[in-house]
């Protein structure tokens, strides 16, 4: 496989690469949350929280959101190239997406490290 | 383009026949930014659900009751179709199924294999 001249910026290799790695993390992690669900017989809020208790789990957890995210802005960037063409609509609408899934990565270390756990 | 260049724009989408492999295609990006306007919804369910006990067996109430269980089979098919259409993307990248008819073919599979996930998932929830 080769991979084609990328222009003057050389950039969009990076992207294609995290949005593969990401993608397959996600994956894994969806398998491992059916495999978990179909072992565990009713849900309990006590289960729940027992099992966000351990450091692992979270730490699974907070990379499948960090993957998440990081494909969702691949995703939005190529879907942003593709339909927005004037320039200044382009980016404000990346700006406001940055700031978003910065926001909602913060929020989710809040919820997995907060103190209201 | 300039003014000589006289010939039709015919862009009538109900005339347009898409191929399947470009169906599959517009679909993965819908499926994908439908799921990534869910994930403040997501999130926030997250923590509902782990701040306390009242809030989880509201949650719990909600999503077994049949509405609920509707809008989570819908969320499980965006999810499965955009997982499938996904895993087209990466065999495609190593030259799998790159050939024109098993490209067609594979574009019908990730339809299949994401209703079979909600007839499943329809099944055993």
């Amino acid at each position: 496989m080769r991979v084609r001249a990328t222009g003057s910026a050389h950039s969009g290799v990076l992207e294609w690469l995290v949005q593969r790695v990401s993608s397959l993390y996600m994956a894994f992690f969806v398998f491992y949350l059916v495999w978990h669900f179909s072992t565990v017989p009713a849900p309990t809020h006590a289960a729940w929280k027992m099992w966000f208790a351990q450091g692992a789990v979270r730490i699974a957890w907070a990379l499948f959101i960090l993957s998440v995210l990081l494909h969702a802005w691949v995703g939005l960037r190529s879907i942003y190239m593709d339909y927005l063409h004037p320039l200044w609509l382009r980016f404000s609408v990346t700006l406001l997406t940055v700031f978003g899934l910065v926001a909602l990565a913060l929020w989710a270390v809040q919820i997995l490290w907060g103190a209201n756990l | 383009m300039g003014k000589k260049n006289k010939r039709p724009v015919y862009l009538n989408l109900f005339k347009i026949r898409l191929p399947v492999t470009g169906v599959v295609s517009i679909v993965h990006r819908a499926t994908g930014a439908l799921l990534v306007l869910l994930l403040p919804g997501a999130l926030y369910l997250l923590q509902r659900s782990l701040q306390d006990p009242e809030a989880f067996a509201r949650i719990a109430n909600v999503a077994a009751a049949l509405p609920g269980r509707l809008v989570w089979l819908l969320i499980v098919w965006v999810f499965a179709q955009h997982f499938f259409s996904g895993v087209r993307h990466l065999l495609l990248d190593v030259d799998i199924g790159i050939e024109r008819t098993q490209a067609q073919r594979g574009a019908w599979f990730t339809f299949i294999g994401a209703a079979v996930v909600v007839l499943l998932a329809g099944v055993c929830l």
